[in-house]
């Protein structure tokens, strides 16, 4: 269509029609495609040929406005309330005699089950990625609380589930209750905002609990808000959402999974008559392990106190045996031995006579022999 | 301290002393050591008073 213009001197000037007729043209040449969002402000009236609703984008807020011709609408029979998400295939256009943008959708389909699937897969393979979901990240849970948060909803079963599993375990456990929505569009923001506060109260461990539930009742505890303030909470976090087969990827984000709310409660709180019995058994080896200490120490005392007795008549023993060696060499070194082979000592005047010089004939010598002696008289000298 | 850092510390006391290994001044330095964890042990169950409270009505009761 030609867009005409008015020609002011050298200025080319449109009327509004002319101007919204040349954009509406000019969008026209877009191609169709599908958008995705969530259905708001929806308005349908048997008196006007189209039903109008508003797409908004979950994630920033984002709006188009969105016109559908009333019978292809119905002829969908699609349950479409405010807040379903949809895909709508269509394509803008510019409302004329208003200037307003909109798209003009020729079909709408429910966002289905997978297409929920596929987005949950994406967002896990994102938040995985980024190791939100690493072994490594999971903190042990501390073995006896001070106080215990528990976010749930204000369905009784697995709020009861987890204080009766609590306290049963562990009777003076100290627990926090935080009831938030755990369904629907609020829940995740919900959920996020109560483990805050429990934070700030001061708790050592965090449990979500919910009940199981269809799958989009469950997906609020798949959303990334949600996801990532289990994976940055300050204390470990306990999850016990949903059926043991779902695994709503909060479980992945917790320090544990817990398949009920029950097992989640047991999990936070030590068996009091067990650690009781073990505090005991901890007490009584303390008794027996230092009077085993100290009846060792007795006995090494003791032992050293009897080689201490037997140390002088040691000695003694070691120097009779010392000296009767030495007497021993000293008999091999004396004159006797000598004798006993057969020599004589010859004295004369007390002297021992060396040489014949030393005595003259007559005169009287002593002869000692191995085996007593005799005196004689000297006949001659040599 | 933890209460499960005071119950390691005690379990390891107690298996010290056992081996009866322990000179005698050190044998008496653990077993005091450990006693005093059994109390500090001991006390954490005995001030635990068992209470369930709900955040909303702590709020509730913050508002002047």
């Amino acid at each position: 269509m030609k867009v005409e213009a008015i020609e002011y001197g050298d200025r080319k000037v449109y009327s509004v029609g002319a101007f919204n007729r040349g954009v509406a043209s000019w969008l026209s040449r877009l191609p169709t495609v599908w958008v995705e969002g969530e259905v708001t402000e929806l308005r349908r009236s048997s008196r006007w040929a189209s039903v109008f609703f508003t797409l908004k984008d979950p994630e920033d807020g984002a709006c188009l406005s969105v016109s559908m011709p009333r019978g292809q609408f119905d002829a969908l029979r699609l349950e479409v309330a405010d807040g379903v998400r949809v895909h709508a295939y269509g394509r803008p256009e510019l409302f004329e005699a208003r200037g307003e943008f909109r798209l003009r959708a020729l079909s709408l389909e429910r966002f289905g089950l997978g297409d929920h699937l596929a987005a949950l897969e994406r967002l896990k393979s994102k938040l995985a990625a980024e190791g939100l979901f690493a072994a490594e990240r999971k903190r042990p849970l501390p073995l006896l609380p001070r106080r215990i948060g528990l976010v749930t909803g204000n369905d009784a079963a697995a709020k009861r589930d987890v204080l009766t599993a609590v306290t049963t375990r562990f009777p003076p456990a100290n627990v926090l209750v935080a009831e938030t929505y755990v369904q629907g569009p609020r829940a995740a923001g919900a959920v996020v905002e109560a483990l805050r506060a429990l934070c700030r109260e001061g708790v050592d461990v965090v449990v979500v609990a919910r009940g199981g539930g269809s799958f989009e009742d469950l997906l609020p505890f798949s959303d990334e808000r949600l996801v990532r303030a289990i994976a940055d909470c300050p204390v470990p976090v306990v999850s016990a959402v949903g059926h043991e087969q779902d695994t709503p990827l909060c479980d992945l984000a917790a320090d544990v999974r817990a398949s009920t709310p029950s097992v989640a409660g047991r999990l936070v709180v030590p068996d009091l008559a067990q650690l009781l019995e073990r505090l005991d058994r901890s007490r009584a080896g303390l008794e027996r392990g230092t009077r085993r200490s100290l009846e060792r120490e007795r006995q090494r005392l003791d032992r050293a106190h009897e080689r201490l007795g037997r140390a002088p008549r040691l000695h003694l023993e070691r120097s009779r045996a010392r000296l009767e060696q030495t007497a021993g060499r000293l008999r091999t070194l004396s004159p006797r031995s000598t004798l006993e082979r057969g020599y004589a000592i010859v004295r004369a005047q007390d002297a021992i006579v060396r040489s014949g010089g030393a005595v003259a004939p007559g005169e009287r010598v002593e002869v000692e022999l191995a085996d007593g002696g005799f005196g004689a008289r000297v006949e001659d000298t040599r | 301290m933890t209460f499960e850092e005071a119950q390691k510390e005690l379990e390891g006391i107690v298996q010290r002393l056992e081996t009866g290994e322990a000179p005698l001044d050190e044998a008496l330095k653990l077993w005091e050591r450990g006693e005093e964890l059994y109390r500090f042990c001991k006390e954490r169950l005995d001030a635990a008073e068992g209470t369930i409270e709900e955040l909303a009505s702590r709020a509730e009761a913050a508002k002047p």
